[in-house]
């Protein structure tokens, strides 16, 4: 008993209190700015050195429902125009919301239907689906539940059953081998129900958009309601996308 | 000379394989794993033209990597399977067979490795299964209760009793091995970070080391110790993600959530180096793309000081639970020698008592200035899997912390020169799991023309089925976590 006073001591008060301006490190890579200045004509390099192909020219853009946030544009380009900033808050909707261009100085998704946030406002329970995630957005789902992020504490919560569920949370690029199972599982969510895409793979495809392994088409049968970009999110970015979306 | 001898990642001539003809090719394969070789690739050395293939076996003894090449000519891809007398080339053999049509002849039961027949139409695929009075089947998945990977599981009960489970993967298949073909440099390090999103360093890391090797560069020895100590962080990292889980499978909540906490910890701390809590961005091929500062490295030693000193307590309370005890032991027990010709790699091997560890047997990077030590336990069950992760995890903090005081001078990163051309490199690192292994070939113009990846959770998969003979199926989601397997590593 006294052992399990002493770790219950050691734990201390480890929540993360203010999720909306939490401090994060000094190179973490979040909301891409652009400095104020021209590209040099002509130049291409953050195009070239793009994996995914997400920076676009003239006018300068990066869609961050591509960017896997790998610095390699920011570390090529000559006039250091691109920088990735700590900032975390990322999630949107609606999807063009995603694509950064000289003038976005902050992203936030538009707040869900009336009749959405009357149902799910204050209890939202949602059903995850790794459709080839490799694991690293499932971890961040899971790091949601645990002492620092409490998710619980906005009433929303992962559940086992899709019948228990608003809604799904999908991640990973949706693999040729998961797009039965992932109908299913949507179908079997009562209505009024809602989709996520968590992490760049969901969004777009990712790094794996061109391979002749996946098949995205469930995603243009059904309308998603929120995107959180990232390789993979920050469970914060996914916290304070939903509470802006349900306009906590 | 029938087979060609190399170093971990050490670069080779193509002509230096002598590709064998079929019977001298079994016969070389068979005697191979007669003498205590253990198989870590079958594959082809060109993916478009399968008809020549090379068997690739590992031998901890003289830490000595053997590569033996045979050619199937005329389309006639056909071979004795090895599996009855060694059966753990039966997946490597189900695998070749699935990608490129080979037939081992006489395998004892050839499956699909990532097809699914079953979801997408076709010859539906007969799951093993057992007929009798009060025997029943079980079907999970591929969609599981938490916020897991999907895979499938097919359990044959007798009342409570696990006679045979099945699993059944694929469902994470993304072609990643196609893909590496396919892309460019920079395309290709996401990929490696993305095999196994919870292995990102371990994948990226023998991805580095394959692509350096092939292009003759020298990493100082600066960039090295950077890139060892974000292993053992990710080590950390998941051995208490992984404790954390069987905690939370027993009911034990103070230690999942006090293994939770500390995890952040952690990651967070892998965070203050790279920017990303996976160490997604650190590796580049030539180096690591951040160096760490005094600030860093004095934050990163307040975390891990923190850790080290909590974990400590927290295990100690764990395993001195009567309740927590009780229920490891003799869980999902698997035998050592059932375990050897199975194959397992890694920590599940070494909780059953086999000494398997790449940075031990086949040192690489600054491991082979830092030797790390060999922790095995014995009994096979789940109390062993837990406990050996609870070791390694202070073993690999206090090596940490250790190197963090004695980080060396040197070069962040060079520029790496094109790959060589018609070579070949077999680069190992242990991850968290255990043994993964990148095999590259290239053609004339330096260009791939095979890359295959090996995740430990390759090996081990079976290990899981072999735990659960005789294992109540409750204890499922214990014993699954108690191994902790990838899905997508395993599906690639």
């Amino acid at each position: 008993m006294n052992d399990a006073i002493k770790i219950r001591i050691l734990q201390g008060d480890p929540i993360v209190h203010d999720v909306r301006n939490a401090s994060f490190p000094s190179r973490y890579r979040g909301l891409p700015v652009f400095a104020d200045k021209e590209c040099p004509p002509g130049c291409n390099k953050c195009v070239e050195v793009c994996p995914t192909g997400a920076i676009s020219l003239n006018p300068l853009k990066i869609d961050l429902g591509l960017c896997v946030f790998c610095p390699l544009c920011q570390e090529t380009c000559p006039e250091k125009i691109i920088r990735f900033t700590d900032d975390y808050h990322v999630a949107a909707y609606p999807r063009e919301r995603l694509i950064v261009g000289r003038n976005t100085k902050s992203i936030k998704p538009e707040a869900a239907s009336e009749k959405i946030r009357k149902y799910f406002g204050k209890s939202l329970k949602l059903r995850q689906v790794s459709a080839g995630g490799c694991n690293g957005c499932e971890l961040e789902l899971t790091a949601l539940s645990n002492v620092n992020f409490d998710l619980g504490r906005y009433g929303i919560e992962f559940t086992a059953s899709p019948r228990h569920a608003d809604g799904i949370v999908i991640t990973g690029p949706i693999t040729k081998n998961m797009t039965a199972a992932l109908s299913l599982c949507y179908e079997a969510v009562p209505h009024p129900k809602i989709i996520i895409l968590f992490g760049t793979c969901a969004i777009s495809g990712g790094i794996f958009k061109d391979s002749e392994q996946i098949d995205r088409k469930f995603l243009n049968d059904n309308k998603i309601d929120l995107y959180i970009p990232g390789c993979p999110p920050n469970p914060l970015t996914f916290m304070c996308g939903l509470l802006d979306w349900l306009d906590r | 000379m029938k087979t060609l001898e190399v170093q971990n990642s050490q670069i080779f001539d193509k002509s230096a394989i002598s590709f064998l003809k079929r019977n001298v090719f079994q016969q070389t394969v068979a005697d191979e794993l007669a003498g205590g070789g253990r198989m870590i690739a079958l594959t082809p050395v060109d993916k478009s033209n399968p008809e020549k293939i090379v068997a690739v076996i590992a031998h901890n003894a003289s830490s000595m990597i053997h590569i033996i090449g045979g050619k199937f000519e005329n389309g006639k891809y056909e071979f004795e399977s090895w599996a009855k007398e060694f059966p753990q080339t039966n997946y490597f053999e189900c695998e070749l067979s699935e990608n490129y049509g080979y037939l081992p002849v006489n395998h004892p039961w050839l499956r699909p490795v990532r097809k699914q027949n079953i979801i997408l139409g076709g010859k539906p695929y007969p799951f093993y299964n057992i007929e009798g009075d009060e025997v029943h089947e079980v079907a999970v998945g591929p969609i599981h209760a938490g916020v897991i990977e999907p895979g499938h599981f097919r359990f044959q009960c007798h009342g409570e009793l696990v006679y045979n489970l099945e699993i059944n993967l694929g469902y994470q298949h993304r072609g990643v091995e196609a893909l590496f073909l396919k892309s460019n440099p920079a395309q290709r390090i996401i990929l490696a970070e993305s095999t196994a999103g919870d292995t990102t360093i371990g994948h990226t890391f023998a991805y580095c080391r394959a692509m350096e090797s092939l292009s003759h560069t020298n990493l100082s020895l600066r960039a090295e110790t950077i890139r060892m100590m974000a292993a053992e962080m990710e080590r950390t990292a998941m051995h208490l993600t992984g404790l954390g889980g069987v905690s939370n499978d027993i009911g034990f909540a103070l230690a999942s959530s006090s293994y939770g906490r500390l995890r952040t910890l952690v990651i967070n701390s892998l965070a203050l180096i790279c920017g990303s809590r996976y160490g997604r961005g650190l590796f580049v091929c030539g180096g690591v793309r951040f160096d760490v500062n005094e600030e860093i490295i004095s934050q990163y030693k307040e975390n891990l000081n923190v850790v080290l000193n909590d974990v400590r307590q927290i295990n100690e309370y764990l395993f001195s639970s009567i309740g927590a005890v009780s229920r490891f032991e003799d869980t999902g027990a698997v035998d050592k020698k059932l375990a050897q010709s199975m194959g397992l790699v890694g920590q599940a091997a070494r909780s059953c008592g086999l000494e398997e560890d790449v940075r031990i047997h086949f040192p690489y990077g600054a491991y082979r200035y830092n030797p790390v030590s060999m922790i095995t336990l014995s009994s096979g069950d789940v109390f062993a899997r837990a406990r050996l992760r609870d070791l390694e995890m202070v073993e690999a903090l206090c090596f940490v912390l250790d190197q963090a005081d004695h980080l060396p001078a040197g070069e962040l990163r060079i520029e790496p020169a094109a790959p060589a051309a018609d070579s070949g490199v077999v680069s190992m690192v242990e991850g968290w799991r255990g043994e993964i292994a990148h095999l590259a070939f290239t053609d004339v113009n330096g260009e791939l023309t095979n890359y295959k990846i090996k995740d430990p959770s390759f090996n081990n998969w079976y290990g899981l089925s072999l735990a659960l003979r005789q294992t109540a199926i409750s204890d499922f989601p214990l014993c699954n976590k108690s191994f902790d397997l990838s899905y997508a590593g395993h599906d690639l």
